[in-house]
C-alpha cells in the first residue's frame, strides 16, 4: 500500500503517513462498525483521502496543482502484480547506492518491511531518536536529490542488484537471529518478507546466479526454522535438531536451485557457495551422514572469494568435525585479534574447549559469549551449556 | 532538475592537456544532449578573497573561507531528470577531468 501511494503521490512521507493513518482509522472503526466487505479497498480509499488531507493541510505551493492532477487520475484498484511492481521499485529506491549501507537496511525495513522505527532501532542496537533521524534524513535526501522510484534499466540492473541482495540478506539474518531481550528469537515476519522480496528479484532476473543462490540459501535456512528453537525458547544446534521437522518442500526447492546453479558451471559467488554448504547439511538425514570434507572444501572456495575472519570461524567449526577439536581450536585462536568482540567466536571456543575437557577455560569462554550474545534463544542455550560443565 | 557537479582536487596542478581534451569532449556531449547549463574551472584557493558585509562595513579577508586539503577546483551545472542520470554523467565527468566529483541537487 505504501508503494502504491508513493507512486501516486510521489512522496514517501505522505505515502507512509497516509497508510499509517488509514490503519489507525481501521483499528478505531472496525471493532465498532464491523469490518467492511472489502477491507483492502477500504484501506486504500481511506489512505488516499488521508493523503489528500495532508497535502491540503501542508498547503504546499504546488499542492493545489498536484491535487488537481491526482483527482483526475482515476486508476482502478491495482492488481497484484502492480503491487509487486510497486514494491520492487520501492526496494531499488531504498537500496540506492547514493545511500549509506546501514541507511539502506533501515529504510528497506521501514518502507518495504513495514517495521516501526523502535523495532528497527532495537534490531540494530541504536537509540530510537538516532534511527528516526537516520530514516528522516534518508527520505529527505531521496526527495531533494530525486533518487528515482523505479526498477533500473536492464544494463544497470546487475550492478544495482548486488546492493539489493546485501540488504535482503541482512533483513533475513536479523529475522533469523533477532536481537534484543524483548524480541522473539526468530522473527518469521522478517525472514518471510526477505524471502518474498528475493523471489520478486528472481522473477525480475531469473538467470542471475547470485539471486538464485541467495534465494536457495534463505529457503534452506528457513526450512530448519522451527527445529532451531525448542519449546522452552532455547537455541537447538544443528547436531541436536529433529531433522524430521525440517520443511521438506522448502528443502526440495532450495536443492533444486542449487542443482540449477551447479549445472550452469559459471564461477559461483558467495551466496551460491553458502547455499551449497546448506545443501550439504540438509542432504544429511543424520548429523553423522554429513559430508564434512565437502563442507570444508566449500569454505575453502568461499575463503578465496572473501578471506574474512567470520568465514574462517565457520570453516573451523567444520574442521572440528573432520580433523577434531584440537585442530579447530588452533584455527579459532588465530582469529582472536579480529573477533574478540563477536559472541560466536567465544561460543565456538567454549564448545571446542568443552569437548577437549578443559572445563575452566570453557566456562570463561561461555561467560564472554553470554555477555555478547543478543539473541534470547542463544543466551538460554549458552547458559545451559555453561551450567552443565563439570 | 539541475545538479551541481563539483570537482574536488587535492593537488595544485592545473588540468593536463590530455585532461583538458577529455573535458572538452565531455562538454560537447553534454551540449549535444541538452544537459549543459554551465561549467567552469576555478583559480587556486590562494586567489580567493572573503567578504563579510553583514555588519554594514565590508570586511575583506585574504584567502579561502576554509583551509582544507581538498578544495573546489571547478564545477558543472547539469540538467538531469533524476539522480541516476546525474550520477552517470558525473561518473563520466570524473573520468574526463581525472578528479573526484560531488553531486548535489539544486533546491
Amino acid at each position: 500500500m505504501v508503494a502504491s501511494l508513493a507512486r501516486r503521490f510521489g512522496d514517501l512521507d505522505i505515502a507512509e503517513e497516509a497508510a499509517a493513518e488509514a490503519f489507525a482509522a481501521a483499528v478505531e472503526r472496525w471493532p465498532a462498525d464491523g469490518v467492511p466487505p472489502s477491507p483492502g479497498a477500504w484501506l486504500t480509499t481511506t489512505a488516499n483521502r488521508k493523503a489528500f488531507d495532508r497535502i491540503r493541510r501542508e498547503n504546499k505551493r504546488d499542492g493545489k496543482q498536484k491535487e488537481a492532477r491526482l483527482l483526475y487520475d482515476d486508476d482502478p484498484p491495482e492488481p497484484m502484480d502492480a503491487i509487486d511492481d510497486g514494491r520492487l521499485r520501492l526496494i531499488f529506491t531504498c537500496c540506492h547506492p547514493a545511500l549509506a549501507m546501514e541507511t539502506r537496511v533501515a529504510l528497506t525495513l521501514r518502507m518495504v518491511g513495514g517495521l516501526t522505527v523502535p523495532e528497527i532501532a532495537r534490531a540494530f542496537l541504536v537509540q530510537e531518536a538516532a534511527m528516526g533521524q537516520r530514516i528522516t534524513r534518508a527520505k529527505a535526501k531521496i526527495k531533494a536529490a530525486r533518487i528515482p522510484y523505479r526498477v533500473p534499466s536492464a544494463q544497470d540492473l546487475p550492478a544495482r542488484v548486488s546492493g539489493v541482495l546485501a540488504v535482503l540478506f541482512l533483513v533475513f539474518n536479523e529475522g533469523y537471529l533477532a536481537t534484543g531481550p524483548a524480541t522473539d528469537p526468530v522473527r518469521h515476519d522478517l525472514t518471510a518478507e526477505a524471502i518474498r522480496l528475493t523471489r520478486l528479484i528472481r522473477a525480475l532476473m531469473p538467470d542471475d546466479g547470485e539471486v538464485a543462490g541467495l534465494l536457495a540459501l534463505m529457503l534452506l535456512t528457513e526450512a530448519r526454522r522451527t527445529a532451531r528453537v525448542s519449546a522452552s525458547g532455547e537455541l537447538v544446534t544443528l547436531d541436536q535438531q529433529d531433522r524430521g521437522t525440517w520443511d521438506a518442500a522448502l528443502i526440495a526447492e532450495g536443492h533444486g536451485l542449487v542443482r540449477e546453479r551447479l549445472a550452469d558451471r559459471a564461477t559461483p559467488g558467495r551466496y551460491q557457495i553458502l547455499a551449497a554448504i546448506n545443501a550439504v547439511h540438509t542432504s544429511a538425514r543424520d548429523i553423522r551422514d554429513t559430508d564434512w570434507s565437502q563442507i570444508v572444501a566449500l569454505y575453502d572456495q568461499l575463503t578465496r572469494l572473501d578471506p574474512s575472519p567470520v568465514i574462517a570461524l565457520n570453516r573451523a567449526i567444520a574442521v572440528a568435525e573432520l580433523d577434531g577439536p584440537e585442530a579447530a581450536l588452533a584455527a579459532v585462536d588465530r582469529l582472536e585479534d579480529k573477533l574478540a568482540g563477536y559472541h560466536a567466536y567465544h561460543a565456538t571456543r567454549a564448545d571446542l574447549l568443552r569437548r577437549l575437557g578443559r572445563s575452566q577455560r570453557s566456562r570463561a569462554a561461555y561467560d564472554k559469549a553470554i555477555e555478547l550474545a543478543g539473541n534470547t534463544a542463544e543466551t538460554a542455550y549458552l547458559t545451559r551449556r555453561r551450567d552443565q560443565l563439570g | 532538475m539541475q545538479y551541481l557537479v563539483s570537482v574536488i582536487d587535492d593537488t595544485t596542478g592545473l588540468a593536463t592537456p590530455d585532461e583538458m581534451a577529455a573535458i572538452d569532449t565531455f562538454n560537447e556531449g553534454l551540449k549535444a544532449e541538452g544537459r549543459w547549463v554551465f561549467a567552469g574551472g576555478l583559480g587556486a584557493p590562494s586567489s580567493a578573497t572573503v567578504i563579510d558585509n553583514r555588519g554594514g562595513e565590508a570586511m575583506v579577508t585574504d584567502g579561502p573561507f576554509l583551509e582544507s586539503k581538498e578544495y573546489l577546483a571547478g564545477f558543472w551545472i547539469i540538467e538531469a531528470a533524476d539522480l541516476d542520470v546525474a550520477l552517470k554523467l558525473a561518473a563520466e565527468g570524473s573520468k574526463a577531468c581525472n578528479r573526484k566529483v560531488e553531486v548535489r541537487p539544486f533546491l
